[in-house]
C-alpha cells in the first residue's frame, strides 16, 4: 500500500444559503487514477477548489504527502506540487500557447523572459499530448478542443506529483482522449496521483482504479475500488435511491392544440433547419450535450439572438419576435435562464423588483408611475405561490439560497403571464427538496395550460418530467422521442440518437417518434 | 488585391493603420506648410513629445492591468514642484533631486496601488481621490507660486545636442523601450497583462492580482513623476499647474494606440505613434494658423474615430475567426 | 434561519425595516458627519452663519448638487459621463447667445440652453449604445469635442451683457438662502420620483445592475441608457444655466473644473460606480458635505490651497467606510 498523496478529511464549505460540502472525505494515493463523480452541483468543483487553494474549507483538513497544509491561494497549492485543469477555461486571452502553458514558471535569462526556451519547453509538453500546434500562436485563435489540451499541457508542465483533472474530456475528440489516457497511464506508472472528474462513465471504467462519489455535497461513497462497482451502482450512488428525484405526484397531461411552432428556423448563432412543435399543456424536453446549441436556440426564440430564416408561429399566428420586450408583451414567451446569477436575476435588487421587472410596464397609469405597494400587490401572489422563502419582499436576492433565487426567476415569468415558458437547467446547484418542488412546478404550469420547453443536462430529470424529448446536436435537431419514463431505456435511446446522428436524421415536428415510441 | 486581403492585413498589423495615418500627416504637413520640416519646428515638437510620451506610458501601464490612473497628472505636478523646489530652495544638485523626485513618484504610485489592492475600492475612485490629495498637497506647498530658478545645467542638458541629435530624443525612445521590455519580456510585466486580460484565470494560475495591481501603479507613478521632471526642464520653471491638462492626452494616446480599457491589451508602439499623431495634430493646426480651439475639437474627433475603428477591427476579426471555425 | 419560517405570514407582518435601516445608514451617517462639521465650523468661525455666507454657500450648494445629479444619472447605468462640464459650458454659451446675441425672452433662452444639454447628452448615449465602447472613452472624447466646438463657435468670447431680469435669478434669495436651491429641489424631487416610482427609472437601475438579466427580462437596455445620458445632459444644462445666472455672464471657461465635484457628490452619497444603485438624497448630502467643507476651510483660514487635499481625503475615507459597512452587512447577513 502506498502512502496517500492527498488526503481530505471532513471538508465542509458553506456558501451564502447553501452548504456546498459537508464532511467530505477524499484520499488520493500515489500511482493511482481516482475518479471523482457526482451530478452537477454535487460539489465536485468546490472540492477541487478547496484542494487547489481557491477556497478555504470552513471545517476539515487537507494534507499533502502526509503533512497537513492550509492553502491560502492557488500559488500555495502549486508550490505543494498540485497541478490542476479546472472545469472552466482558464487561459489568458491574446497570450501565446507557450506562454499559457509556462505561465507559472516562465523561463528567464538575465531576468528577461527567454522566449526561445519557453517555446521549446512548451513544445515538449504539447508533444507529449501529440499536439501539433505552433507554440507562438495566441490562444484565442485555437479551437475549443485545442484550448482544453493546452490547459492539460499546462498542468503536465508543472510535473506535479498530484494532478487534478476536472472534466478534461468535455470537448475533445476520441483520438485526443486516447492520447490523453495513454499519457495518464504513463504518469500513473511514474507514481503520480491523478484525480479524474468526468461525466462519462465509460471513461471512468476504462481508466480509473478507485472511485469517490459525491451527492448533494456529501460522500455517497469514498475510495471504493472500481472492481466493486458497476454502472448501475455508480448511477445509484450519484442519484441516490432509485426514486431519488422524489415522488412528485401524478402527471395529469392534457395536451391541447399547437401553441408554439418553429419551421425551418435558422439563427445567427448557427442553428439550421430547426423544426419544433410544442402543444398547450405539454412539457417538451430539449436534450443535448454541452455546446449542442440549446440555450442559444432559446435566446433566439425570445428575440435576444437573431433569427435569420424560417418561420415562428405562436398559437397558429405567424410571429416575428423583434426583441425580448416583444416576446414578453406580445407573444407571452418567457425564458428562465440557466445562469441565474449572470442572466436571470439582478442580485443587487430586491425580491420585489426582480419579480416585478416583467410587469412594470403595465403597473403605471399616469406617466408610467407606480408605487411600491402597487408593485407588491402585483407580484405577492406569485411569490407566495412559489413558496419563496424570504424574510421580506425587500430582501436583496443575493441573500437568498440558490433554490429560492431560482423560484424568484420563475416567479417573474408567472407574473408576466407567460404562456410559453422555456426553462433552462432549472435545478442546477439546488438542494434536493427544492428540486422536487421545482419539478412539480413544471408539471403544474403545464397542467394549467402553459407550453413548456425544458432544457436540462440531467437525464434523470429529463426522463422524469418531459412528455417528449427532442435531441439536439451541433445546432440541429436530430431526434424526437416519446418519453417512456423508463430511465434505462430512454438514456440508451437518447445517447444512441446522439452517437448515430450521422446516420439517422430526425425531425422534431411532433410526428410519430423517430425510433418507436 | 481583394478587399478581404486588405481587411485581413488591417486586422493583422495592429498599429499599421495608425502609423499609415501618421506618416500621411507628416508628408501632407511638409508639403502644405514649409515651416513644418524646419529644424526649429521639429525640435519644438520633440520637446512636447518628451513629456507627453512619458505620461502616456504611465497611463498605459495601469490600463494594462485593467484599471485607470486619474492621478497621473497630479503625481506629475507634485513631483515637478518638489523637484524644482529642492533645487531652488535647498540647492540640491540635479541628479540627487531627480532621485528624490523618482522616489516620490514611486511612493505615490505605490500608495495608489496599495490602497486599491488592500481596500478593494474601485481603482477609479481611489485615483480620483488621490488626484485631489496630491493636487492639494501641491497647492498647499506652493500656494500656487512656481519655482522660477532652475539650474542652468538642467536646461542646457535638456536642450543640448550630440552632433545633430537632440538629447531629448533619448527620453521617448528609452522610456518606450523600457516599458516595452518590462511589460512583454519580464515575468512581472507578463503577470500584469495576464491580470488585466483575465483576472480569474490569472489568479488560478497562481498570479497574485494584488501584487500585479500594486506594481502597475508603482511603475505608473514612477513614469508620471519622471514626466513631471521632464516638464520642469522643458518649461524652465517648476509650475504647480504641471499635469493639470494631462488627463485627456494620457488616455487618448493608449486608447488611440489600440489599448482596451478593460485591460490585458496595450501596445507600446501604438501608444507612441498615437502620441506623435496628437503632437502633429496640435502642430499642424498651429501652422495652419487656425484658432487654438480647433485642437480640442479635433482631438475629440481623433479619439472617437480611432476607438470606433479599433472596435470595428476587433468585431471583424471575431467574424473571421468564427467563419474559420464554422468552415473547419 | 429564515428558511424555515412560513413566507406567507412573514410577508404580511414584517415591515421591511432592516433593509431600509441598512440603506438609511449611509445617508444617516452622512447627515451626522455634516451636522458635526457644521457645528464645529459654526462655533470656530462666526462668519459661517452670517446671511451673506449662507447665501453664497447655498448658491454653490444648489449648483454643485445638480452637477452631482448629472453624473449620478449616468452612474446608475454603470457608466460615466466625463462630458458633464463640457455639456454645461455649451449650455451656458448657448443660453448667453440666445439672451444677448438674439435677444430672445428669458424663458425661451433657458429652454434653449437646457435643450442643448439634453441633445449633447443624447448624442453621448447614442454613441455609447451604437458603438458598444465604454462610456468613459466616449465621453472623454466628446468632452473634448463639445468643448472645442463651443470655443470654435464662440471664439472664446463671453457674453457679459445679459438682461437684468435674468441676472436677478442668481441673486434671488429666500430668507438667507439662495433661491436657486428651489431649482435644485425640483430637479432632485423629479429624479427621486423617476428612480423610485417610474418605469424608466426602474429600468435604468436594472440595466445598470445587470444589463444581461435586464435585457432577458424585457428591458429595452439600449433605450434606457440613451435616456439616462440625455437626462444627464439635461442636468448639466440646468447647472449651466444656474451658473450663468450666478455669474451674470456666460463664460467659456466654466465647466473645466466640474469633474471632481460631479463625482464627489454621488460617490459620497452612496451611489455605486458599478451601477444599479443611486441615492438622490445621498447625492444632495454629499454636495452639502463638500460645500460646507470647502467653505469652512476657507473661513477657518486653513488656506484655500488645502481644500483639494481635504476633499480627496474625505472621498477616500467615505468610500472606505462605505466599503467596510457593506462587507460588514454582508457578513452579518450570512450569519442571520
Amino acid at each position: 500500500m502506498t502512502a496517500s498523496a492527498l488526503l481530505v478529511e471532513k471538508a465542509t464549505k458553506i456558501f451564502p444559503g447553501v452548504k456546498a460540502l459537508a464532511n467530505v472525505d477524499l484520499e488520493l494515493k500515489s500511482g493511482e487514477i481516482h475518479a471523482l463523480l457526482g451530478e452537477n452541483g454535487a460539489g465536485k468543483s468546490t472540492l477541487i477548489k478547496i484542494v487547489t487553494g481557491v477556497y478555504r474549507p470552513d471545517e476539515g483538513s487537507v494534507s499533502v504527502m502526509g503533512s497537513s497544509v492550509d492553502f491560502s491561494s492557488p500559488r500555495d497549492a502549486f508550490a505543494a506540487g498540485i497541478g490542476v485543469v479546472h472545469q472552466e477555461r482558464n487561459l489568458i486571452p491574446r497570450y501565446s500557447v507557450a506562454e499559457n502553458i509556462m505561465i507559472e514558471q516562465l523561463p528567464t535569462k538575465w531576468r528577461l523572459i527567454d522566449r526561445g526556451e519557453m517555446n521549446r519547453q512548451a513544445k515538449h509538453w504539447l508533444g507529449a499530448l501529440d499536439l501539433n500546434i505552433d507554440p507562438d500562436v495566441p490562444v484565442n485563435r485555437l479551437s475549443v478542443a485545442q484550448m482544453q489540451l493546452v490547459e492539460i499541457a499546462r498542468a503536465l508542465s508543472q510535473q506535479s506529483r498530484i494532478l487534478l483533472l476536472d472534466e478534461p474530456t468535455a470537448s475533445i475528440t476520441e483520438n485526443e482522449i486516447k492520447v490523453l489516457f495513454d499519457l495518464l497511464r504513463r504518469l500513473k506508472g511514474d507514481g503520480v496521483a491523478i484525480l479524474f472528474v468526468s461525466h462519462k462513465l465509460e471513461e471512468v471504467f476504462e481508466l480509473c482504479d478507485r472511485v469517490t462519489i459525491l451527492r448533494d455535497g456529501r460522500n455517497a461513497c469514498a475510495g471504493v475500488p472500481i472492481e466493486d462497482l458497476d454502472k448501475q451502482r455508480v448511477v445509484a450512488h450519484m442519484v441516490g435511491r432509485e426514486d431519488a428525484l422524489g415522488d412528485i405526484g401524478e402527471r395529469h397531461a392534457s395536451i391541447g392544440k399547437v401553441m408554439f411552432e418553429l419551421k425551418g428556423v435558422s439563427t445567427a448563432a448557427g442553428h439550421q433547419d430547426i423544426d419544433l412543435k410544442v402543444h398547450k399543456g405539454e412539457v417538451v424536453g430539449l436534450y443535448g450535450l454541452v455546446g449542442a446549441g440549446r440555450s442559444e436556440l432559446a435566446k433566439a426564440v425570445i428575440g435576444a439572438e437573431r433569427v435569420t430564416g424560417g418561420e415562428v408561429f405562436v398559437s397558429g399566428e405567424r410571429a416575428t419576435v423583434r426583441n425580448v420586450q416583444d416576446a414578453l408583451r406580445r407573444w407571452r414567451i418567457g425564458y428562465v435562464s440557466e445562469d441565474r446569477k449572470q442572466e436571470g436575476l439582478i442580485l443587487l435588487h430586491s425580491v420585489a423588483k426582480n419579480t416585478a421587472i416583467t410587469v412594470w410596464h403595465r403597473l403605471g397609469k399616469f406617466l408610467n408611475l407606480f408605487s411600491d405597494r402597487q408593485e407588491r400587490d402585483a407580484i405577492i401572489s406569485f411569490v407566495q405561490k412559489l413558496d419563496v422563502r424570504t424574510p421580506s419582499l425587500e430582501q436583496d436576492v443575493a441573500n437568498l439560497s440558490g433554490g429560492n433565487q431560482q423560484k424568484v426567476s420563475v416567479a417573474k415569468w408567472l407574473a408576466a403571464e407567460a404562456e410559453i415558458l422555456i426553462v433552462d437547467e432549472p435545478t442546477v446547484g439546488i438542494d434536493i427538496r427544492t428540486k422536487g418542488y421545482l419539478h412539480r412546478l413544471v408539471w403544474d404550469l403545464a397542467e394549467q395550460g402553459a407550453a413548456i420547453v425544458l432544457i436540462t443536462s440531467d437525464l434523470a430529470e429529463m426522463v422524469l418530467l418531459a412528455d417528449r424529448v427532442v435531441v439536439m446536436r451541433d445546432f440541429r435537431i436530430i431526434g424526437n422521442l416519446q418519453n417512456t419514463y423508463n430511465y434505462e431505456q430512454m438514456s440508451r435511446r437518447i445517447m444512441g440518437c446522439i452517437h448515430e446522428a450521422d446516420v439517422v436524421v430526425g425531425r422534431a415536428d411532433g410526428a410519430p417518434a423517430l425510433k418507436g415510441a | 488585391m481583394t478587399w478581404s486581403h486588405v481587411s485581413r492585413y488591417l486586422i493583422r498589423a495592429e498599429w499599421a493603420p495608425l502609423a499609415g495615418i501618421t506618416l500621411f500627416s507628416i508628408v501632407a504637413l511638409s508639403l502644405i506648410a514649409p515651416a513644418f520640416l524646419t529644424e526649429y519646428n521639429l525640435f519644438v515638437m520633440l520637446r512636447i513629445l518628451s513629456v507627453t510620451s512619458v505620461f502616456a506610458l504611465a497611463q498605459m501601464v495601469v490600463i494594462a492591468v485593467g484599471q485607470m490612473n486619474l492621478a497621473v497628472g497630479a503625481i506629475g505636478g507634485l513631483v515637478a514642484i518638489l523637484f524644482g523646489g529642492m533645487m531652488e530652495v535647498y540647492g540640491v544638485p540635479v541628479p540627487l533631486a531627480m532621485l528624490i523626485g523618482a522616489a516620490v513618484g514611486i511612493l505615490t504610485g505605490w500608495l495608489n496601488g496599495a490602497i486599491i489592492a488592500y481596500s478593494g475600492i474601485n481603482g477609479f475612485v481611489v485615483t480620483l481621490a488621490m488626484l485631489s490629495v496630491y493636487t492639494g498637497l501641491n497647492y498647499g506647498i506652493t500656494e500656487s507660486i512656481p519655482f522660477y530658478n532652475m539650474p542652468q545645467v538642467l536646461l542646457d542638458t535638456y536642450d543640448g545636442k550630440i552632433g545633430p541629435v537632440p538629447n531629448i530624443l533619448v527620453i521617448p525612445l528609452v522610456a518606450a523601450a523600457l516599458v516595452g521590455l518590462f511589460l512583454f519580456r519580464t515575468r512581472a510585466g507578463r503577470y500584469i497583462l495576464a491580470t488585466g486580460g483575465n483576472p480569474s484565470a490569472a489568479a488560478l494560475s497562481g498570479i497574485s492580482i494584488r501584487r500585479s495591481v500594486i506594481l502597475a501603479h508603482t511603475v505608473s507613478g514612477a513614469l508620471a513623476g519622471f514626466a513631471g521632471m521632464v516638464a520642469v526642464a522643458r518649461l524652465g520653471t517648476a509650475e504647480p499647474t504641471i499635469g493639470v491638462d494631462w488627463l485627456l492626452p494620457s488616455f487618448a494616446a493608449p486608447v488611440i494606440g489600440g489599448a482596451i480599457l478593460s485591460g490585458g491589451r496595450v501596445s507600446v508602439i501604438g501608444t507612441m505613434v498615437a502620441v506623435v499623431l496628437i503632437v502633429l495634430l496640435e502642430n499642424g493646426l498651429l501652422l495652419a494658423r487656425t484658432d487654438p480651439y480647433y485642437v480640442q475639437f479635433f482631438l475629440g474627433v481623433l479619439i472617437l474615430a480611432a476607438v470606433m475603428f479599433n472596435r470595428w477591427r476587433a468585431v471583424s476579426a471575431e467574424k473571421v475567426t468564427a467563419a474559420r471555425e464554422n468552415a473547419s | 434561519m429564515s428558511e424555515t419560517i412560513s413566507p406567507a405570514e412573514r410577508l404580511k407582518t414584517q415591515v421591511e425595516l432592516l433593509p431600509i435601516l441598512v440603506r438609511a445608514a449611509n445617508v444617516a451617517g452622512l447627515a451626522i458627519v455634516i451636522l458635526v462639521l457644521v457645528t464645529i465650523v459654526a462655533s470656530l468661525a462666526p462668519g459661517f452663519l452670517s446671511p451673506f455666507n449662507l447665501f453664497t454657500l447655498t448658491r454653490n450648494l444648489a449648483i454643485d448638487t445638480v452637477i452631482g445629479f448629472a453624473m449620478m444619472v449616468v452612474l446608475a447605468t454603470g457608466g460615466m459621463n466625463l462630458a458633464v462640464g463640457s455639456i454645461g459650458v455649451c449650455s451656458i454659451m448657448f443660453t448667453g447667445y440666445l439672451l444677448e446675441g438674439l435677444g430672445l425672452p428669458i424663458v425661451v433662452s433657458i429652454l434653449g440652453g437646457l435643450a442643448v444639454g439634453a441633445i449633447l447628452g443624447w448624442l453621448n448615449g447614442i454613441l455609447v449604445v451604437r458603438t458598444g465602447i465604454h462610456s468613459f472613452v466616449i465621453t472623454l472624447a466628446t468632452a473634448s469635442l463639445y468643448f472645442g466646438a463651443m470655443l470654435i463657435l464662440t471664439h472664446a468670447e463671453a457674453f457679459r451683457e445679459l438682461p437684468d431680469a435674468f441676472n436677478a435669478l442668481g441673486k434671488a434669495r429666500y430668507g438667507s438662502y439662495s433661491a436657486l436651491l428651489l431649482v435644485t429641489f425640483v430637479v432632485g424631487a423629479s429624479l427621486f420620483v423617476l428612480f423610485k416610482y417610474s418605469l424608466i427609472g426602474r429600468q435604468i437601475l436594472a440595466a445598470g445592475a445587470n444589463p444581461v438579466a435586464a435585457k432577458l427580462s424585457g428591458t429595452p437596455v439600449d433605450r434606457v441608457i440613451v435616456i439616462a445620458h440625455m437626462l444627464s445632459g439635461l442636468c448639466a444644462g440646468v447647472a449651466g444655466v444656474m451658473v450663468t445666472a450666478r455669474l451674470a455672464a456666460a463664460l467659456p471657461s466654466v465647466g473645466q473644473d466640474w469633474l471632481l465635484p460631479s463625482f464627489l457628490a454621488p460617490l459620497l452619497g452612496g451611489t455605486l460606480l458599478s451601477g444599479g444603485v443611486v441615492s438622490v438624497v445621498g447625492t444632495f448630502l454629499g454636495a452639502v458635505l463638500v460645500t460646507v467643507l470647502q467653505n469652512g476651510l476657507v473661513l477657518l483660514e486653513v488656506g484655500s490651497f488645502w481644500v483639494q487635499f481635504f476633499l480627496g481625503l474625505t472621498l477616500l475615507v467615505a468610500v472606505a467606510l462605505d466599503r467596510w459597512r457593506s462587507v460588514y452587512v454582508q457578513r452579518a447577513g450570512l450569519k442571520r
